[in-house]
């Protein structure tokens, strides 16, 4: 029996901060799933926030290596998917916020 | 752990050159409009030299050093051939160089000059179609690099006779190729070019989604049928309603890439006005401008209003868009190639943190107010005017050269 949780994988991902806009993925709502088999295998299902990011192969490989740092985990592997697409509304509120920027110009 | 691709990021090493060059021939290029004076006419050969100079080792120069970078985030295929960007940009530099002479020196030496750009170019466009037969989703940025691909290369050619008939003598009517060359360089690539990558990279960098596609689309196909009109028009003597029937055309296309532009602005979810926003503003403020002189320019027939919608489009838009993206680009490549290994392991920049931000604004605000003092000065006939608007400009672009060089040695 696995007692990897969703939370523990999640809790792992979010350690993986995207650069450009300095958020963790999973603030940033890219993280669509985690399925975790009884083997303790799993699964991590997201997006990015644009087709051909560069950093497409590198966010990839931390979000595998960042879940495979959990202690007893299977298995990693990590689909990029394009279905939903993501949007901002997916992203947590202080994301939102923070984004929202003060609007002036200089 | 697995390797990671370098598909989607070429190495620094292979960039880094064509932003070297190209900062350098930018400066230079501003410098020498001080020899210029505001009265001069649309095919004076020393504002050629000028023009070539800015367009080939500045414009061309960074454009095809971005698209080293970008042709795989566009079309999600890596490189044919990255390493053939190696041999580039020294073909391009010493080319434009030559060019530069040849215009204002010997016009001996213009025909080597256009060979060498001419070898650079076919290099480029050589990795870029090889590239583009890989791609599985035929995106409208993968039909504006195929479509502007090939007006590249008609205007590298016509480009290429003019040369041989100012430095060999071939029997040409000059001014009707001149017209078509710039028709195909400037708006068959360099606004199809930025029309394709801006729909990509300004919702990326704005995190736009779910807006309306459709006056883009229109505007790419009304400028590539504008262009062809306008070139066929010239080629065939057409010249009065034809003409005036293509720039039309352009104009159209014009206003619906504008309009397209205003819905991914409308639409971001990141609003923070930083640099690279505060360009794109004036970029396409500048772009506005040239429009309505250009229109206008159509009806009453003014040597001082074609130049100042030439001005505009070129020292505005073109070059805001491409000095803000740098903003951009070159950290993200200096990041990729210095501080992704470390990720993980220990505390890394952020990307916003790895470029000069007062350097950069005082770039944007010499240069911005250089570019419309300018732009007045020419609209004007006033020299005072103009130059004002270049010291400005010179000031604007050391900021811009320190910028890049301080961006590039990022440790």
């Amino acid at each position: 029996m696995c007692t990897i949780t969703k939370d523990q994988v999640y809790k792992a991902i979010s350690t993986v901060v995207d650069p450009e806009v300095g958020f963790n993925l999973v603030e940033m709502g890219l993280i669509y799933d985690a399925i975790i088999e009884e083997s303790c295998n799993v699964k991590v299902v997201m997006t990015l926030s644009t087709r051909g990011c560069p950093l497409h192969q590198m966010i990839k490989q931390w979000v595998h290596e960042a879940v495979e740092r959990i202690e007893g985990v299977g298995v990693v592997e990590v689909e990029v998917v394009w279905e939903p697409a993501w949007n901002i509304s997916m992203a947590d509120d202080n994301v939102k916020a923070a984004l929202g920027g003060s609007g002036t110009m200089w | 752990m697995f390797n990671v691709s370098r598909d989607y990021a070429p190495p620094l090493g292979v960039i880094a050159p064509f932003f070297k060059m190209g900062s350098f021939f930018y400066v230079t290029g501003i410098v020498f409009l001080f020899f210029m004076k505001s009265d001069f006419s649309h095919n004076d050969l020393n504002l050629l030299a000028l023009v070539h100079w800015y367009l080939l080792g500045f414009v061309m120069m960074i454009i095809f050093g971005a698209m080293a970078q970008l042709i795989p985030v566009v079309m999600e295929v890596g490189h044919f051939g990255i390493d053939l960007y190696r041999l580039v940009w020294p073909f391009l530099a010493v080319g434009t160089f030559l060019m530069g002479i040849g215009f204002l020196v010997s016009p001996k030496v213009l025909p080597y000059g256009g060979l060498l750009v001419i070898v650079s170019i076919s290099i480029f466009l050589y990795d870029t179609i090889m590239t583009l037969w890989h791609v599985k989703h035929i995106s409208l940025t993968v039909k504006t690099v195929a479509v502007s691909s090939l007006f590249l290369s008609l205007g590298i050619f016509s480009g290429f006779m003019m040369a041989l008939g100012i430095g060999e003598g071939l029997s040409i009517n000059m001014d009707k190729w001149l017209n078509i060359h710039a028709m195909f360089v400037l708006g068959g690539y360099v606004t199809l070019t930025i029309m394709g990558l801006s729909i990509i990279l300004l919702p990326m960098f704005g995190l736009s989604h779910g807006f309306d596609e459709t006056p883009i689309k229109r505007a790419f196909w009304l400028m590539a049928t504008g262009v062809s009109g306008y070139s066929i028009a010239r080629f065939l003597g057409i010249d009065q309603w034809g003409e005036l029937l293509s720039l039309s055309i352009i104009f159209l296309s014009v206003g619906f890439y504008l309009y397209q532009i205003m819905i991914i602005y409308r639409s971001r979810a990141r609003k923070e006005n930083d640099i690279w926003a505060k360009s794109m503003y004036f970029g396409y403020g500048s772009l506005a401008s040239a429009l309505i002189l250009g229109m206008i320019n159509v009806l009453v027939h003014s040597e001082q209003l074609l130049l100042a919608a030439g001005w505009f489009v070129i020292m505005g838009f073109f070059t805001f868009l491409i000095t803000g993206h740098l903003y951009k680009i070159i950290p993200f490549l200096v990041w990729f190639e210095r501080f992704s290994p470390l990720v993980g392991k220990e505390k890394v920049p952020m990307l916003h943190e790895m470029y000069p931000k007062k350097a950069a604004q005082y770039e944007f605000v010499f240069s911005s107010l250089g570019v419309v003092i300018g732009g007045f000065g020419l609209l004007l006939g006033d020299d005072t005017l103009f130059k004002t608007g270049i010291s400005l400009m010179v000031v604007g672009g050391g900021c811009m050269f320190y910028s890049v060089r301080w961006m590039l040695n990022y440790k």
